[in-house]
């Protein structure tokens, strides 16, 4: 099975009589691990990448300022007000928890699904999913106003036999979301330890070698060392996967077991974990589509891949918005004046252009994605990407706001807007985000490299003449196989 | 991609032969005996048919659930462009066909909607009169009927499209063919979306119009879905088991199989505890009036079999690789998860009919049976004397390959 180069060869064609070819540009397995290898082992990145780095390190460092603002001062400088008690800090967390769903999607349930084109993309959107939910851990931990007792979150044994409220929603989000990371940091940790073997095994520097060694485990390829992994990558999918759902379902809990007409809703699980997999794939792609250009990595994450994301952004968007026209429905079927109430009010009151923008990006938007051209043109996806980043925004938005801006009392009603606070530690939040997106760039092979070997024609032993000899220690560079022979 | 020990299609049988026309003899005979036994025993309850509606509309929803799962399944396969369940899709493919049938067995739901449906019986408390009335646009004979044969006219068209298609590559094996199918496999989950939740709503959840629940389209989905794949895997082994599609599926296969099993009990669960959960928490009396009928005279024992029956113990039973290997551990959950998830059914719609006490009735297996008697007929009708597998599929080659990593 030749293969072009990919400005040449189209992988999209999608022809049934054979698989897709995964990875392009006529590769093998040194050259794959030279080429993700060598991004990382280059002296000292681009220009563009300290540029890009400072302005990151700056935001982050807006971030904390707000942060330490907000300790000194108290909750009051956000915009919050009376009915709206929860805000942008509530918004901005379902905002970043989404966002960390498609990286355990992709590399657990792809992986029981035996996808194999996600091999391409699954080391990068787990490492997006880590970041996302160390931004989302922020806003509720700087949320509960005395940060100094922020351990109470945790049913911390005490002698004064105080504990969290275990029927609280929020009680289980310090589980749910705890667990997920925990989980999410192993699998990408598991899945890594070959490839950082091979970084360790490629190293030139001693400060190098220790560092990639000491977090590689001892590997050293052997069969053994192999079944184990397989294993445990296995069991550790199993594991990953209900988690993909519990997470959201918890953070949907959080809204649904109010009696709070637009909250209390019985589809907001299932509606708020497709909206998560539809948001966290828009990210990805955001990060991805930039990436391969500028690293060179077009023959890995080729246009197949992007439309493969493409698809299934367009299958969850069409499921949020049936959950939204569900909604809708059932205000009216349900005959609860005041459900119905919040309906109208989302799509025509003070917020409308909030619920439009909403609806447009979340819903219409993504619909372009049904044209093959239009999916598989990655201008034209990226722009989708932004659209739907932002209406996923705006739907915890628009879910959080309206729902508590008009409440059951007319005579308190109000009208909420963010402070410049508010709004400064929001985009503070992408500075921390991209800033642990760019250290992984420049410290850890963003492709998973012994993943995407696997699914390369020649790693079938029936390849013919480009048969795969000998193990994972091919991948060495040949002088520094010399250079051991010699000593 | 080893070709070297590729079972051979030729080795095997792979039409049902003579067995087609004893299938459709005895389950066709013993479906329609029981359906006019249903009718009978319904006639001798002096009720006005209203019993024996309630017994029915398990039945058929249960049914129905299946063949809608059959066709969500094969769109499925389409729009993933799967490899392993090429060999197995035929299955599916008449299964979902088997809709037809299931149009014309809809007829004593829609003629006896007044038995069945306080909605439509013109007999409502004062108190809910306003409420009817409100939802009276929505909720009226003419509205219903016209829904129905909407979602009908779609479902067969979606599911004529894929059989006959399928049906006409064995002949020609045209790779077109395959496109096709793919292009509309999209829309066709579109279509089976927005018509298989509404149908759910409006077949089991109107039958108490008050209450209402945006996750309940969502439910019945799950209900149908993981009786289907149970449904999928008792046919298979019952093929195998006559010396059909013997070699060609696989234990790979079963394998599957067992975990779409495994996965779809907890994703129903995960639907059923949600729902649950939500109502239960909030504690609004116009949202708990469902569960509270569901959890009152004997019929909060049912609900608590569920938990254990229906999700705990497929869920442990199938967790394990070996069970999910096993041909014999393998058709003991699949004739569990038929049993349990047609509990669910019963206990989604009978609490209606009898909320003073589980009232199990002769009518709910002659029902059962009557309708499961001619689904079975039928469907071996449409298989005719066809191949079961679809040969020339340009996948298939793959699929008779196919290895669990």
């Amino acid at each position: 099975m030749k293969t072009a180069a990919s400005d040449v060869y189209d992988n999209t064609s999608d022809d049934p009589t054979r698989p897709p070819v995964l990875i392009l540009g006529d590769q093998d397995f040194t050259s794959v691990t030279d080429k993700i290898a060598g991004i990382v082992e280059r002296p000292s990145p681009p220009r563009a990448w300290y540029i890009a780095f400072a302005v990151t390190v700056s935001m982050t460092g807006v971030l904390f300022a707000m942060i330490l603002y907000l300790i000194l001062t108290g909750v009051g400088v956000w915009g919050l007000n009376n009915p709206v008690g929860w805000g942008w800090a509530i918004v901005n967390f379902v905002f970043w928890v989404g966002i960390g769903h498609a990286g355990t999607l992709i590399s657990a349930i792809l992986f029981l699904l035996r996808q194999k084109w996600r091999t391409s993309i699954n080391r990068f959107a787990e490492a997006m999913t880590i970041f996302a939910v160390i931004c989302a851990g922020i806003f509720p931990a700087i949320h509960v106003g005395r940060i100094w007792v922020v351990h109470w979150l945790f049913p911390i044994p005490n002698y004064q036999a105080m504990w969290p409220n275990f029927r609280s929603p929020l009680l289980w989000d310090v589980f749910a979301v705890g667990t997920y990371m925990l989980v999410s940091l192993l699998f990408w940790f598991t899945g890594m330890i070959p490839d950082l073997a091979t970084l360790r095994d490629r190293a030139t520097s001693k400060v190098r070698q220790m560092a990639y060694g000491f977090f590689a485990l001892g590997w050293r390829g052997s069969h053994r060392h192999w079944h184990r992994y397989e294993k445990a990558y296995l069991l550790l999918a199993g594991l990953a996967t209900p988690l993909v759902l519990s997470v959201h379902s918890v953070v949907s809990f959080d809204f649904a077991v109010a009696q709070i007409a637009g909250w209390h809703t019985t589809i907001f699980p299932p509606y708020f974990v497709a909206g998560a997999v539809f948001s966290g794939f828009a990210m990805v792609g955001t990060c991805l589509v930039p990436a391969r250009q500028w690293f060179g990595l077009k023959n890995f994450i080729t246009i197949y891949h992007l439309e493969n994301m493409n698809k299934i952004i367009l299958a969850t968007g069409s499921m949020v918005g049936l959950a939204y026209a569900t909604e809708f429905f059932i205000a009216w079927y349900g005959g609860n004046p005041n459900e119905a109430f919040v309906f109208v009010n989302r799509a025509f009151g003070p917020y409308a252009w909030a619920y439009w923008i909403m609806v447009s990006c979340n819903v219409l938007i993504p619909q372009l994605f049904w044209f093959k051209r239009l999916r598989t043109n990655v201008v034209v996806m990226w722009i989708i990407y932004i659209f739907v980043n932002i209406g996923m925004w705006f739907e915890r938005f628009v879910i959080t706001v309206t729902s508590l801006h008009r409440d059951f009392l007319p005579g308190s009603w109000g009208y909420y807007k963010p402070s410049i606070v508010d709004i400064l530690t929001f985009a503070g939040s992408f500075g921390l985000f991209f800033t642990l997106v760019l250290l992984f760039v420049r410290y850890l092979p963003m492709v998973a490299m012994a993943e995407v070997k696997t699914v390369m024609p020649i790693a079938d032993a029936h390849s013919g003449e480009r048969r795969a000899v000998g193990d994972y220690h091919g991948d060495i560079p040949q002088e520094i196989r010399d250079r051991r022979s010699h000593s | 991609m080893a070709h070297s020990q590729a079972p051979k299609l030729a080795d095997t049988k792979t039409t049902l032969g003579s067995l087609g026309p004893r299938i459709y003899m005895v389950a066709g005979g013993v479906g329609l005996v029981a359906l006019a036994a249903s009718v009978a025993l319904g006639l001798a309850k002096a009720d006005g048919l209203r019993h024996f509606g309630f017994s029915y509309l398990v039945s058929y929803a249960y049914f129905l659930g299946i063949s809608l799962g059959a066709l969500v399944f094969v769109a499925l396969q389409h729009v993933t462009r799967s490899s392993w369940s090429v060999v197995i899709r035929r299955l599916p493919e008449l299964m979902a066909a088997n809709l037809v049938v299931l149009a014309l067995l809809a007829l004593p739901i829609l003629l006896n909607l007044s038995h069945i449906y306080a909605w439509a019986s013109g007999h409502v408390p004062a108190e809910q009169a306003a409420l009817l009335a409100h939802k009276a646009p929505y909720l009226n004979k003419t509205f219903f009927t016209i829904r129905w044969v909407v979602y009908f006219v779609a479902w067969i068209w979606l599911a004529f499209y894929f059989w006959r298609k399928s049906l006409r590559q064995d002949e020609t094996g045209e790779v077109k063919l395959t496109k096709q199918m793919e292009n509309l496999s999209g829309f066709a989950l579109v279509v089976f979306a927005l018509t298989c939740s509404f149908a759910g709503m409006d077949l089991l959840m109107t039958l108490d119009f008050a209450w209402f629940s945006t996750m309940f389209g969502v439910y019945y989905f799950a209900t149908g879905f993981v009786t289907f794949c149970a449904v999928l895997t008792l046919v298979t082994l019952a093929l195998q088991s006559t010396g059909r599609l013997e070699n060609i599926v696989s234990g790979e296969h079963l394998h599957d199989y067992g975990k779409l099993m495994f996965a779809f009990t907890f994703f129903w669960a995960y639907i059923a505890f949600s729902q649950y959960m939500l109502y239960w928490y909030a504690n609004i009396p116009e949202e708990t009036v469902w569960y509270l009928v569901r959890s009152q005279n004997g019929w909060g024992r049912v609900g608590v079999i569920l938990i254990f029956f229906t999700w705990l113990a497929p869920f442990l039973g199938l967790i394990s690789r070996f069970a999910k290997r096993s041909r014999k551990l393998l058709a003991v959950w699949a004739v569990w998860i038929v049993i349990a998830q047609w509990v669910n059914v019963y206990w989604l719609a009978m609490p209606v009919f009898s909320p003073d006490r589980v009232r199990l009735d002769l009518l709910d297996v002659t029902c059962f049976v009557g309708i499961g008697g001619i689904w079975l007929a039928t469907l071996a009708l449409l298989a005719g004397n066809r191949s079961l597998v679809p040969t020339q599929d340009p996948r298939l080659r793959d699929s008779l390959n196919f290895e669990n990593a």
